[in-house]
């Protein structure tokens, strides 16, 4: 009695293996073990004459252009989570598809799977409308209720006389080896459906996307417009299920689109952006696939897709976490070169500009920093070619060594009076516009200064009619007197 | 010589963003204990981000708060806050008992059991708001004003000294305004301080007795009378100011090293 | 209706199969029981999606601790996983905020990339060894009589795989019970928590772990995806019937019995997987309770919204 139990359960074991996404790992191996030379295999692949390669390749482009541009929708209505639940749910579908068809007929199983991808959808929206279930966990529910009944039924299938199951499984979690020219239609078809959809109603998708309560007042039939996007997506998830598998769809809908929304915030751009992304991971993983032993075409191509996904988030110049961090670095190099600047000016001005240099202690003095701080502050300077030095004999002829006389080039001068006058013009403008304590502006003004800009500036300046005075009492130096540059007359008689 | 007393609240230079954008800008304020302060503003002027910053629940980009004179984690004991109706799960399984027992948490001691003199007090507590009979119903099934009274009652079981409420009187029916009324009145005589998000100028001047006029900055701080003047009111509701928000933005964009003082 | 008492009685005929089929029961209601008891936190902190990306991501975890200790000992196998989680969910939370992705995206990306990553590593190393990626991958509920038998100071004490699962659900059951209070209110009321001075974010993170522990311990028996409706079932069926939390979490153990016996007998009538099996009967209780629960379901509900208006009345007085 014990032993048929057994058995009967390592059988059922052994389907439940075949069943599951397990069977992706064994499917998807392209290479033939024969050719071991692999600068050959290479070359075999990127000339792309073999017929089977040919189908191979086209397919894995037309998969990533497909999952790529439906992803850009996908991605920035929120709907990524739904993609993965939507695959998922499609499974039932395609075994009942199965039973009624008792073949691998595409368009039977397709349209199963996509019927079935929207009894899914639509039960979620049922249960968030009349129950007070939370989006989160109806879709949880139908996606592992979906996938269970996929699971039991492929199972039964399996079991009964009349069942030719290689087909189906390949069908169901997809490999590249099995792909014929036939595959290819399917994805054509869903290709070409795509780009008309996103051609035609481009302005409306975006719309309905964007502000779904505006294009309703203007007459846009969002449901409908829902519903397509809806039948895209099944269409679109039910084609490539055949090549990739179920959760890796999902993946193919999100990663190359969020890649490309790193890159642009245009929406017909990130189209063309993840379309073109996904088709690149689709053909590398594809290659990598082909040249590895054992490795599994599917998880390739996500893996590929994925270090897509980090070298643009390290490496994109405009927003990469690398560039930035060498640009926030720049900055701080700035910034303190820029207070030294502006601490000068401030030298400068306690001695009511009499002269064109200062000593090198007064300014230690007022930046309350080391002499040996300052002596290499002021290095900085005269290396980036802002100030001048001198060595002085004292007058007196005492035990002090010489003292160091700094003066200011006419570039490191406009830099020291633009920062005074935007530290001062966004004092007066805090006070006057903004209603804050003469008192409290002081440490704002401080940041703001760096990166205020002379646009806003000159904003400012016009809001507040030409200032001459800020808050504390102190001359703004205007645009005039950094055009002519050190000491020009008015300044100085201002004094 | 007489140690002056932590002030309930303190806030300086406190900035905020959400987005990348500021929503509360260069906020200076110090609170008297026993005040009942209305904050006043436009939609999107930040009330309830101030209220939010408080509690530590939205990071602020610079500044500080104190709250009885302590800026740690720990000065948020003695904080009792009523948040926004929106921002609450009435869904959730928990009954109105259930939600003014939470209140008592502070006082039970983690770990321990729940003692019956915490359940009179509860109870106590929900009778004051005229809740009692609606002790076991799930929240959700409480209408508005009822949810907001379990809340005030939750409040009350909490025995804060400093209570934060966001919009009280956001969607509750006349009768529950006036309780509320005078919950925070009877709350301020007893020398608590509340600091009241409020939207209805119309009535904002009979309930409380100091007001913060906010919008992006702090436009006005004081005793009602001083406050509430139609110039303060005009600038606070007069458009925004368009050049902060935008340089208040870039200096988000730009993170910078601190600056140095001169 | 002969037949259907036969079937029914199919699995309980003989000594053997009764002693057999019983390990398998009582695994699947601890399994169920333990998902279920962090399920319930999870649904009502809308993260139940989160529970399904943290299933998917600990693959790699698994892989990689099986790849270094060369043995499918259960410790390092959760170490391993406990760490894959802890990094997915961690990289989630940093794309979330040091990213203009949004929350969705995140996760969509992180878990699939791990899961990927998973499965390449075991497809690169596992076809020289013999780990069998079935038995780990895909639930092996029915094979839980045939673990190693543990021996106890010499003496025969029972199953190896119902007693590490018998610990993770004691552990679950001890945390839940412990840090109820905890739960409860970081749950319900952020803000609440923090001023009764909790520490919010390990208290998340503590649950996260759970739910790794969880997760590891179960998808050995039911599977990746099918932990996910072991997760969100129990929760969602009660919450139609019961309106307090406790209630809720006391009624997982009546239904995981259920699950786990309706559907070891559904897949014998049907020659269904047990676990998927489970799930089905998940389902077929979650219907009904849907439906006619006192507590919000679809067909008494209207009722309910009668009740809603005439207390709206009673406090206008």
């Amino acid at each position: 009695m014990f032993l048929p139990i057994w058995k009967k359960l390592k059988y059922m074991l052994l389907i439940l293996v075949l069943s599951k996404e397990a069977s992706v790992l064994k499917a998807a191996q392209i290479s033939s073990e024969s050719d071991k030379d692999w600068i050959n295999q290479a070359i075999r692949f990127w000339t792309f004459t073999d017929p089977s390669i040919q189908i191979i390749a086209l397919g894995a482009i037309l998969i990533g252009i497909n999952c790529g541009l439906m992803g850009g929708y996908v991605v920035s209505r929120r709907l990524s989570m739904f993609g993965d639940t939507l695959s998922h749910a499609v499974l039932p579908g395609i075994a009942v598809g199965f039973m009624f068809s008792q073949s691998k007929n595409e368009a039977v199983l397709m349209i199963g799977a996509t019927l079935s991808g929207f009894l899914g959808v639509g039960i979620i929206s049922l249960l968030k409308r009349h129950t007070k279930m939370k989006e989160d966990s109806a879709m949880g529910l139908v996606l592992s209720g979906f996938y269970a009944l996929g699971i039991c039924l492929i199972t039964y299938l399996q079991q009964s006389p009349n069942g030719g199951t290689s087909g189906l499984e390949s069908y169901l979690f997809g490999s590249l080896v099995g792909l014929s020219d036939r595959d290819l239609v399917p994805l054509c078809f869903c290709l070409s459906l795509i780009i008309i959809c996103f051609i035609l109603l481009n302005k409306e998708l975006l719309l309905s996307g964007f502000d779904p309560s505006f294009a309703r007042s203007v007459g846009l039939p969002v449901d409908i417009l829902q519903f397509c996007i809806w039948i895209l997506m099944a269409f679109c998830i039910v084609s490539s299920l055949q090549v990739i598998g179920v959760v890796l769809v999902s993946a193919l809908l999100i990663i190359p689109a969020s890649t490309a929304g790193l890159l642009t915030y245009r929406m017909s751009q990130i189209l063309v952006y993840s379309g073109i992304l996904g088709a690149l991971s689709g053909i590398v993983g594809c290659f990598l696939s082909f040249m590895g032993e054992r490795l599994p075409a599917g998880p390739v191509i996500v893996l590929c897709s994925t270090l897509l996904f980090l070298a643009v988030l390290f490496f994109s110049p405009a927003r990469g976490i690398l560039p930035s961090w060498f640009r926030t670095r720049r900055r701080g190099q700035r910034i303190r070169f820029e207070n030294t600047l502006k601490a000068c000016y401030q030298v400068l001005e306690s001695r009511s500009f009499s002269s064109q240099s200062f000593p090198q202690t007064a300014l230690a003095q007022r930046r309350g920093k080391s002499d040996a701080e300052i002596e290499k502050e002021i290095g900085v300077l005269i290396r980036e070619g802002y100030a001048t030095r001198q060595e002085f004999p004292t007058e007196q002829k005492s035990e002090l060594p010489s003292e160091t006389m700094v003066s200011l080039t006419p570039s490191g001068w406009e830099i020291a009076s633009r920062m005074i006058r935007n530290h001062r013009l966004w004092e007066l403008y805090l006070t006057k516009e903004a209603s804050y304590a003469p008192d409290h502006v002081h440490d704002d003004a401080e940041k703001i200064e760096h990166v205020i800009g002379e646009k806003t500036v000159r904003q400012i300046e016009r809001i507040l009619d030409n200032p001459q005075r800020d808050p504390h009492g102190k001359p703004i130096p205007s645009q005039d007197d950094i055009d002519r540059g050190w000491l020009s007359p008015p300044l100085v008689a201002d004094k | 010589m007489r140690v002056a007393l932590p002030k309930p609240l303190e806030i300086h230079d406190l900035t905020v963003a959400y987005q990348q954008k500021p929503v509360l800008y260069g906020i200076d304020l110090e609170v008297e204990p026993g005040s009942l302060v209305g904050i006043i503003g436009p939609n999107g002027a930040g009330k309830s981000t101030l209220i939010k910053a408080i509690m530590g629940i939205m990071k602020s980009v610079d500044g500080y708060v104190k709250v009885f004179g302590d800026s740690s984690r720990k000065a948020l004991t003695r904080v009792g806050y009523v948040p926004q109706r929106e921002s609450v799960d009435w869904d959730f399984p928990v009954t109105a008992m259930d939600v003014v027992l939470m209140g008592r948490f502070g006082h039970i001691g983690w770990f321990k059991r729940i003692s019956k003199r915490d359940r009179s007090f509860a109870s106590e507590c929900l009778e004051q708001m005229n809740m009692l009979p609606y002790a076991n119903r799930q929240i959700g099934n409480l209408s508005g004003g009822q949810q907001q009274r379990v809340f005030l009652a939750r409040a009350l079981a909490q025995q804060s000294d400093l209570y934060l409420m966001d919009e009280p009187f956001e969607g509750v029916d006349a009768i529950t305004e006036k309780a509320i009324v005078d919950l925070l009145k009877n709350l301020r005589n007893q020398g608590k301080t509340l600091m009241v998000v409020h939207h209805d100028l119309s009535t904002a001047k009979d309930y409380f007795d100091h007001l913060a006029l906010l919008n992006l900055r702090l436009v006005a701080y004081g005793k009602t009378e001083d406050v509430f003047t139609h110039d303060l009111l005009q600038k606070t509701y007069g458009g925004k100011l368009t050049v902060l928000s935008e340089v208040g933005s870039r200096k988000l964009n730009e993170k910078q090293p601190t600056p140095e003082a001169l | 209706m002969l037949d259907f008492a036969e079937a029914l009685l199919d699995p309980w005929s003989t000594r053997e199969q009764v002693i057999w089929n019983l390990q398998i029961v009582f695994m699947g209601m601890m399994v169920s029981l333990s998902c279920g008891l962090v399920g319930c936190f999870v649904v009502v902190r809308r993260m139940a999606l989160l529970g399904d990306a943290v299933s998917h991501g600990i693959l790699p975890g698994i892989v990689t601790a099986y790849l270094i200790t060369d043995s499918l000992s259960i410790g390092p196998v959760w170490i391993g996983a406990c760490l894959a989680g802890l990094g997915c969910g961690a990289s989630i939370e940093w794309l979330r905020t040091k990213t203009p992705l949004r929350e969705d995206a995140a996760m969509g990306l992180t878990f699939t990339s791990f899961f990927a990553l998973g499965i390449v590593l075991l497809s690169l190393e596992a076809g020289a060894t013999h780990l069998d990626p079935a038995c780990f991958l895909y639930g092996e509920i029915g094979l839980t009589p045939l673990s190693p038998k543990l021996e106890l100071w010499g003496l025969p004490s029972g199953n190896q795989a119902l007693w590490n699962m018998g610990v993770v659900c004691l552990t679950t059951m001890i945390s839940v019970i412990v840090f109820y209070r905890f739960l409860l209110v970081t749950s319900f009321d952020c803000s609440l928590a923090r001023s009764l001075g909790m520490p919010v974010i390990w208290i998340q993170y503590g649950l996260m772990l759970l739910l790794a522990l969880v997760v590891v311990a179960s998808f050995e028996s039911v599977g990746v995806i099918l932990v996910l409706a072991m997760m969100i079932l129990p929760p969602v069926s009660s919450a139609f019937l019961f309106h307090r939390l406790p209630s809720i979490l006391m009624c997982c153990l009546p239904l995981s019995i259920f699950y786990s016996v309706a559907g070891l007998q559904l897949a014998y009538s049907m020659n269904f997987p047990i676990s998927a099996s489970m799930a089905l009967a998940g389902i077929v209780i979650f219907l009904p309770c849907c439906l006619l629960g006192p507590n919000g379901g679809v067909l008494t509900n209207s009722k309910k919204l009668k009740t809603r208006k005439s207390s709206r009345d009673l406090s206008a007085n």
